[in-house]
């Protein structure tokens, strides 16, 4: 039993993350043992801390660092929220700003781009403000974030929207008072299937060589496509070696999320009772 | 630093391997790089033990490894996995054979499912060769028996064993005809 409940308790909080503000748990929740049971909750943890894998190259794994960065991460985690997050999510952060010490910061802004592992790991947010683009990059756990609030739990078609900053800016403009979009519970995590219209060439980068999925016709001459074609490589989907070297094997992914599992757990409850004491606050207000 | 990718799950393989992929001199590029691997990987499949140059039969190996433990992984009604048989095998009959033949073979392994040999190359010749054989084939293995040799340490002491015991039976066969003669000379004093 008591193995159990730590798994119980980490679903839970990750229903929370996904509900983020409501104040309802779900206690009802079948306590499951096997050993398959467990390999399916981890593989899902890989979507929401896919932070949590090491880098792939094998020159760089180090197995202690690695395993030092997880329990620095988890005591990260202990102490601010960080809430699940995909590409295409519209996050605030609130960080306390060194040029001005005493006064935070709040910024809104649709996720573009998710990088780096283990304490490395940042995403780089984008907003219009005052008609000019804005982007912050921020590390996961940099101590001065003072907290992360996702406004809008969803997905886009690409694994980065990059091609934000050519786009139409209507497309990444978000207001700054935006309110929590609560999804119903249980509910996966939607698609977003827009599809973005980039503004007329010159770009930034060559986008109709990046197979996107996310963006409507370029409208640009053949002679774009053709070149685009050209430089096409079919072959690498059939390169299994290359695609075993940006992976982690399962294996090592079920001992990785089963490790941590545990401490999340801890964080987790930690999380609930700072998020109780914030709930206290607004009869003041009232 | 990167991101691991997380679309795709696979089996940890049970060979070594190396941080970086050979070019293997192939003058087509990646492409044709591909297609030597192909050929061998087709040709390991079919021939179970191939005889070859050690950097193309050490890259080949990675390759095969995947393939079976790919096949075994989501089996043959996953489309991803065909689509990469039908690539890697050459010979299409092959493909039945990864399936219905490899896969359950090597479903209970816990090693590697190909083994490598270095093989010995012939004087003015200095290139490195290797054989490369699937475990579990019909062919005589390549390495002699050596259970039987009688100066293999546990052979000596299972010897000294044997030897130990069979003087200590000796020696109680011994004391019971020793036992039954005087008891039948005591008899005939009587």
């Amino acid at each position: 039993m008591l193995s159990t409940t730590p798994r119980l308790a980490l679903s839970r909080q990750l229903k929370n993350f996904r509900r983020f503000a409501t104040a309802t748990t779900t206690p009802a929740e079948q306590p499951v043992k096997d050993k398959s049971d467990t390999r399916k909750n981890v593989l899902e943890y890989r979507q929401i801390y896919p932070e949590f894998l090491p880098d792939p190259k094998i020159e760089f794994r180090n197995p202690i660092r690695e395993k030092l960065e997880r329990s620095d991460m988890i005591a990260r985690r202990a102490n601010v929220d960080i809430p699940e997050f995909y590409v295409g999510s519209v996050l605030a952060v609130t960080s306390a700003d060194r040029h001005s010490p005493g006064k935070l910061h709040r910024f809104v802004g649709i996720c573009i781009k998710r990088e780096g592992c283990g304490l490395r790991a940042n995403f780089l947010l984008r907003n219009v403000i005052d008609h000019q683009g804005v982007e912050i990059l921020y590390d996961m756990y940099d101590p001065t974030i003072k907290g992360i609030e996702v406004l809008r739990l969803e997905k886009r078609l690409d694994n980065e929207l990059l091609y934000l900053r050519d786009a139409l800016p209507e497309y990444s403009t978000f207001d700054s008072n935006m309110e929590i979009e609560i999804l119903p519970e249980g509910a996966p995590v939607p698609v977003n299937e827009i599809k973005v219209k980039l503004k007329p060439r010159p770009w930034l980068d060559r986008w109709e060589r990046k197979n996107l999925k996310g963006v409507q016709d370029l409208e640009l001459p053949q002679r774009f496509y053709d070149r685009a074609k050209e430089l096409e490589t079919p072959w690498e989907k059939y390169d299994l070696m290359k695609q075993y070297m940006r992976t982690v094997p399962e294996e090592e992914q079920v001992e990785i999320f089963s490790e941590v599992q545990t401490h999340l757990h801890r964080s987790g409850a930690a999380q609930k009772l700072k998020r109780k004491r914030t709930f206290v606050k607004p009869t003041k207000l009232a | 630093m990167n991101q691991a990718e997380i679309s795709k799950l696979v089996s940890q393989l049970r060979v070594r391997v190396n941080p970086r992929l050979r070019k293997l001199k192939s003058a087509g590029g990646p492409e044709a790089r591909l297609d030597k691997l192909r050929k061998t990987v087709t040709a390991l499949i079919k021939h179970e033990r191939i005889e070859l140059n050690y950097p193309r039969a050490d890259e080949s190996r990675m390759y095969a490894e995947r393939l079976i433990s790919d096949a075994i992984r989501y089996g043959d009604c996953h489309r991803e996995t065909m689509e990469m048989a039908d690539f890697w095998l050459i010979e299409k009959q092959l493909v039945h054979k990864l399936f219905k033949v490899l896969a359950p073979r090597f479903v209970n392994y816990s090693t590697a499912y190909t083994r490598m040999y270095t093989a010995p190359s012939v004087y003015p010749e200095v290139v490195k060769r290797a054989v490369l054989e699937l475990r579990g084939n019909p062919y005589p293995s390549l390495v002699p028996d050596m259970h039987n040799n009688r100066n293999l340490i546990h052979n000596v002491l299972l010897d000294e064993a044997k030897k130990a015991y069979r003087t200590q039976k000796y020696e109680e066969i011994a004391a019971k005809i020793d036992a039954a003669e005087k008891s039948v000379s005591e008899e005939a004093r009587k």
